[in-house]
């Protein structure tokens, strides 16, 4: 497995390695070598199963990870190859061409998390919202509570209490105000 | 494909002759297993109301609500949890979670109603046929989803202690206090119970955030002397700990030390920054200790004029004079009242009132007067020969150690009383290199001193002589001092009250002492209030008679701290530094 | 163990002669020929597997094109757990697969440990291998009804799903959950085995052995499924690595991919197994090897009782979960689910939640990219039977 990454890292750059397990190794490479590294470790380094393809949102960064984890029989090894797209220019080359089946998650990507994938089969369907008029929702901003507060039915009635300020009403209520500290947050 | 394919399935026709699989009655036939999470059970009388069921509940299925019946207590938020079957999805974490064990499910699984309200429903407070079921989802001992073992605080070993006076508490590292920190369940039951209401969730939550600015903060609302009492508290709130019911409470007390710790002085004064309005009405502070000080802090705030008389040199009062270097050294004292007199509160040392000024001088000067002398004159030991010399009060010798004195106490020496001003002592004289006897005229698990002196002080080889009364103390020919004490035998109270100590009669023992320190109680020196004040002031058992915001009978006149409450220790007399600072400030405006 | 013989229909390729030509990889057709009709398999279709549907295009009785349809179920659990403390995750995941849910759970399970740093405890590990295998029972034979089912033999789903009924009491037994076990919990099992619990076992086990023997008389030696299933669905064995094919599917196409016996995960690697494939790829071979899997299960849930350490502790110790941080790292575990490989990708970030859970199911793709490329030109009646040779699975396409 070493020697392959060191044969990969003659080719192209390999922003970061990171051995998880012994069968499970991480990579990050360019986002304009990925067709490139994706093509030559399924052609000639018999990573030939594509476990899944995913994205994963960094809001803080405004980055977008795509991951394609594949995997080698004869290796026994799983690998996940990693890119870093701009989130505000979320636009990927499509790979769909090197697996047959790898639409399917640039459709989902395209829904969920609103990354382009120009010439990817039926990339514009709608896959599982149909008729959803909001914003892709696995990205980390859209915020899935107030969504649901304003789309469902509340179950009316229904009233909590904390502890601590019950207590202080029952039993220490007229215990002074103390003078404020910290910002309020 | 061949004929046999044909044929081969006809070979199960037999299987129609079989009895079928199917229960005709599965209500009554098919209980849940012995382990369903079936619906659940609440055992009131257990539960606490701590809302950590609320917390775990991914569906947002249990509220908390005030139960008919429940009241609201110290140790018991007086709320139960309704749960709302509409969404709960039987995942048992809830059950898993309780820190009390008071929340469980049976292995009932039918349940018909008309209405749909009738599936929120309270467990415990609702009567269900299930709620006396032993079967079900139990919490058991063998995951556990909060830790119910607290971090281990590293101590000098006894051995070594007996020789310093060099603390013997080592504190927290970073790691093990944001260890100790994790095991928090922010319940806040504990902020109840804290005599200065002290915001315990939100500073362990600082610290596990690695905020120490914040914490510092937060601590700074309620009580200025956080490197005192994160030391020497007598931490009630860890009683009341969720995590007390079925493991060791959080360590609080060592986690507000570990906070202050983490600052020097200069910090705390970059951290704190008061925009304070500074008006031109003064008020007057009888006693530099945590009362004293802390309402001056508050008043501060508020912009008064604050003038504090101590007649000792050095502030802190009891914190300073009674409790011992090992266990609060002078330094954190020093922290929390360099911030205090940094804020412009003029501590005026050596000053003592009705010597140095009198109380009518004080009180024609100044706006309003706040005092808070703590219990310095010792009670009696009302025996024979109490007067003689090497009969010692034992805050007197706290006071001397404190000054730097060594007094010469002799070989052995003798304890009398069972609160922490005796264990104090006793653990003194043990530094000093004495042979140390407590007596007690109840047991043990009486004494009203911490738990963890007592067992400090048996660490350190102090005897304990408990349910034993004085009688008489005279001079031995040796020179040295002869104690003779009563034995004491407990005998039931018919009122259902703690066991009354008796003395057996006849059964008298004597021992020599160099040294006998009296420790049994002390009480306020009034003397200071000139008499007409005192006559408007009301006392009732020695305590000043006030207000909640600590007022007098003399509305000018205000009062807290050891001399006020029955309490008498370092945090209930900041809280009550704390009320009276709002009540002073509330009558200062009203005029 | 049951070998597989070889078929005569090994080189079945399907008869493109009526199909319309392609253009660019699409069937061209004209639905205003009035050649074609468009109609719906599902969602309410009893020949579907879950919560799906087919659009198909069918010429006759023939189908032309089909398009699978997914959004019936989708509960958003992915984007829940990104909301959710580590524990709070737990219950959820579980909810991904209805028949077996166990898998999830030892997924979720084993990412969150390996990420925080947990080591289990030696008898935890074999009570989730013995948990993974009897899930594995208990999904194989509704899988075997469904089979049935879809080539109008009722009565055997009925056997089968009485059967999963005796192994879901075990299951309550267990965890105190039927269908949703919620057992398999980061740092270990939420409960010892009960008393007795073994012999219980052994007793479903003996019944369950019965059963098959009267399944395989009847359903697997029978003309009626030799004749609908043999030649059904053929997947030649360049087509699994290209569309991602795992588990039994890829197996029966001689392939053999097992993650328990290539990548050796909790026990696995000291029970003794054997790889059981096919090299003929058609939905009978497919039928052949699951059937024979369910007999391995067996075998294995055997082996565990016999070797499992009796006592020890089934709980590692873990932090306060309100308060669970997890440093950041990344990890994919996967576990083989009755339908192949099934893997959660765990994203976390130092925080007290996930930044990301990806579910992988075999569905993913056998439902959609293989389902659409084998349901071409088959028989409009034999859709459902093909949908069931792939076991799909719909919950795992909406996680």
């Amino acid at each position: 497995m070493e020697d392959f990454l060191n044969r990969l890292k003659q080719k192209v750059e390999i922003r970061e390695q990171i051995k998880q397990r012994d069968d499970l190794y991480f990579i990050t490479i360019k986002k304009e070598q990925t067709e490139l590294v994706l093509r030559y470790i399924k052609d000639n380094e018999k990573f030939k199963h594509l476990s899944f393809m995913q994205a994963v949102d960094y809001l803080d960064d405004s980055k977008f990870m795509l991951i394609y984890m594949l995997y080698s029989f004869s290796r026994k090894v799983s690998l996940g190859v990693s890119v870093f797209i701009d989130r505000k220019e979320a636009i990927m080359t499509s790979m769909h061409n090197i697996w047959p089946h790898l639409w399917q998650y640039q459709r989902e990507i395209k829904e969920m998390y609103g990354i382009d994938f120009p010439s990817s089969p039926r990339v514009n369907e709608d896959f599982i919202l149909e008729s959803w008029d909001n914003m892709p929702p696995m990205r980390r901003d859209f915020d899935t509570l107030k969504y649901s507060e304003e789309t469902y039915y509340q179950r009316p009635g229904r009233k909590t209490n904390d502890p601590k300020e019950y207590m202080r009403k029952k039993l220490y209520n007229d215990f002074v105000k103390t003078p404020k500290l910290r910002d309020d947050k | 494909m061949s004929l046999k394919d044909v044929l081969s399935p006809f070979k199960v026709w037999e299987r129609a002759a079989r009895k079928p699989w199917t229960v005709k009655n599965p209500i009554d036939e098919r209980k849940g297993s012995a382990n369903y999470r079936g619906f659940h059970k609440n055992d009131l009388e257990k539960c606490i109301g701590c809302g950590t069921c609320e917390d775990i509940c991914q569906n947002l299925a249990i509220d908390l609500v005030p139960v008919e019946n429940v009241e609201t207590n110290m140790g018991d938020s007086g709320l139960r949890p309704m749960i709302d079957y509409g969404r709960c999805c039987w995942c048992a974490l809830c059950v898993d979670v309780c820190p009390t064990g008071s929340l469980n499910m049976s292995n009932e699984y039918n349940w018909i109603e008309e209405e749909a309200e009738g599936f929120r429903f309270i467990p415990g407070a609702d009567k269900k046929s299930w709620d006396d079921s032993d079967k079900g989802y139990h919490q058991s001992d063998d995951i556990q989803l909060i830790d119910p073992a607290r971090i281990v605080m590293e101590e000098l070993e006894a051995e070594e202690r007996k020789s310093t006076f060099v603390e013997m508490v080592k504190g927290y590292s970073k790691e093990k206090a944001l260890l100790e920190a994790e095991r928090c369940l922010e319940c806040g039951i504990c902020v109840a119970r804290c005599p200065a209401h002290m915001d315990i969730p939100e500073y362990i939550k600082a610290i596990r955030e690695d905020d120490i600015e914040l914490a510092v903060k937060i601590l700074y609302e309620t009580n200025p002397f956080s490197a005192s009492c994160g030391r020497i508290c007598t931490h009630s709130c860890e009683e009341v700990c969720a995590l007390a019911h079925n493991g060791e409470p959080i360590a609080i007390r060592w986690l507000k030390r570990y906070i202050m710790d983490q600052v020097t002085p200069d910090q705390i004064k970059e951290i704190i920054t008061n925009n304070i309005q500074v008006n031109n009405k003064k008020i007057a502070i009888i006693g530099a200790g945590p009362g004293g000080l802390s309402a001056a802090y508050y008043l501060r705030l508020l912009g008064y004029e604050i003038s504090v008389y101590e007649s000792k040199t050095k502030g802190g009062g009891m914190l300073r004079y009674g409790i011992p270097e090992y266990r609060l050294p002078y330094d954190q004292l020093d922290k929390d009242i360099d911030y205090i007199a940094s804020l412009g509160v003029q501590i005026n040392y050596g000053k003592e009132i009705g010597k140095d000024l009198s109380f009518d001088e004080l009180y024609g000067n100044f706006d309003a007067i706040y005092f808070s002398i703590g219990l310095e004159k010792p009670t009696s030991l009302r025996c024979v020969g109490e007067d003689l010399d090497s009969v010692v009060a034992g805050v007197d010798f706290l006071r001397d150690i404190t000054d730097g004195k060594r007094p010469d106490i002799g070989n052995d020496v003798v304890v009398i009383g069972g609160g922490n001003v005796a264990m104090d002592v006793a653990r003194t004289s043990i530094r000093l290199g004495a042979n140390v006897t407590v007596l007690y005229r109840r047991r043990i698990e009486d004494m009203p001193a911490d738990l963890e002196e007592i067992t400090e002080a048996q660490e350190e080889n102090v005897i304990f002589n408990p349910q034993s009364l004085q009688t008489k103390i005279e001079k031995a020919k040796s020179g040295r001092l002869l104690l003779q004490w009563n034995n004491m035998k407990m005998v039931e109270d018919p009122e259902g009250d703690r066991p009354k100590p008796i003395p057996i009669e006849g059964d008298l023992e004597s021992k020599e002492f160099d040294t006998i320190f009296s420790a049994i109680g002390q009480k306020a020196d009034l003397s200071f209030i000139s008499e007409k004040y005192e006559e408007k002031m009301k006392f009732k058992w020695g305590k000043a008679v006030t207000n909640q915001f600590g007022q007098t009978d003399i509305p000018k006149v205000f009062a807290g701290g050891d001399v006020k409450n029955w309490t008498a220790d370092a945090v209930s007399a900041i809280a009550d530094g704390h009320s009276a600072a709002k009540g002073i400030d509330e009558f200062l405006q009203k005029r | 163990m049951k070998e597989i013989s070889k078929s005569k229909y090994k080189n079945y390729v399907a008869d493109r002669s009526k199909y319309p030509l392609l253009k660019d990889g699409k069937p061209e057709f004209d639905l205003n020929s009035h050649m074609f009709t468009k109609i719906w398999q599902g969602p309410q279709h009893p020949g579907v597997t879950g919560n799906m549907s087919l659009e198909l295009v069918i010429n006759g009785d023939e189908v032309i094109d089909c398009k699978t349809h997914v959004g019936y179920l989708h509960r958003a659990f992915e984007k829940l757990m990104e909301r959710r403390k580590f524990m709070q995750c737990f219950p959820i995941v579980c909810r991904i697969c209805v028949p077996e849910p166990d898998t999830n759970e030892y997924c979720f399970s084993a990412g969150i440990e390996e990420l925080a740093g947990i080591d289990i405890p030696e008898k935890a590990k074999w009570i989730r291998t013995l948990n993974l295998e009897m899930s594995r029972v208990a999904s194989f034979l509704m899988w075997i009804g469904g089979q049935a089912g879809s080539l109008g033999m009722g009565i055997i789903g009925q056997w089968t799903v009485t059967m999963r009924d005796f192994w879901l009491d075990l299951f309550e037994e267990m965890s105190g959950g039927r269908i949703y076990h919620m057992y398999m919990i980061p740092g270990g099992v939420r409960k010892d085995l009960p008393e007795g619990f073994e012999l219980r076992v052994k007793k479903v086990i003996k019944q369950t052995r019965e059963l098959l023997v009267d399944i395989e008389k009847s359903f697997l030696n029978n003309a009626i499924t030799k004749s609908r299933l043999q030649g059904l669905g053929f997947i030649p064995p360049e087509m699994v690595e290209e569309y991602g094919i795992v588990g039994p599917t890829a197996r029966a196409s001689g392939k053999p991919f097992d993650v328990r016996q290539n990548n050796p995960y909790l026990v696995y690697d000291q029970l003794v197994m054997k790889m059981i494939t096919s090299d003929v790829g058609d939905a009978y071979a497919r039928t052949l090897v699951r059937f024979a899997e369910t007999i391995l299960s067996i075998d294995l849930i055997e082996q565990i009782m016999h070797k499992m350490p009796k006592t020890g502790k089934i709980q590692a110790k873990i932090p306060n979960v309100l308060n669970w941080k997890i440093p950041a790292g990344q990890t994919y575990i996967k576990a083989e689910s009755t339908r192949g490989e099934h893997g959660f990708y765990i994203i976390t970030d130092g925080s007290k939640y996930p930044r990301r859970i990806f579910v992988r199911g075999a569905s993913y793709t056998h439902a959609i990219s293989v389902l659409e490329k084998l349901a071409v030109n088959i028989s409009i009646s034999d859709t459902a039977a093909l949908m069931v040779s792939l076991h799909t699975c719909p919950p795992e396409i909406e996680r």
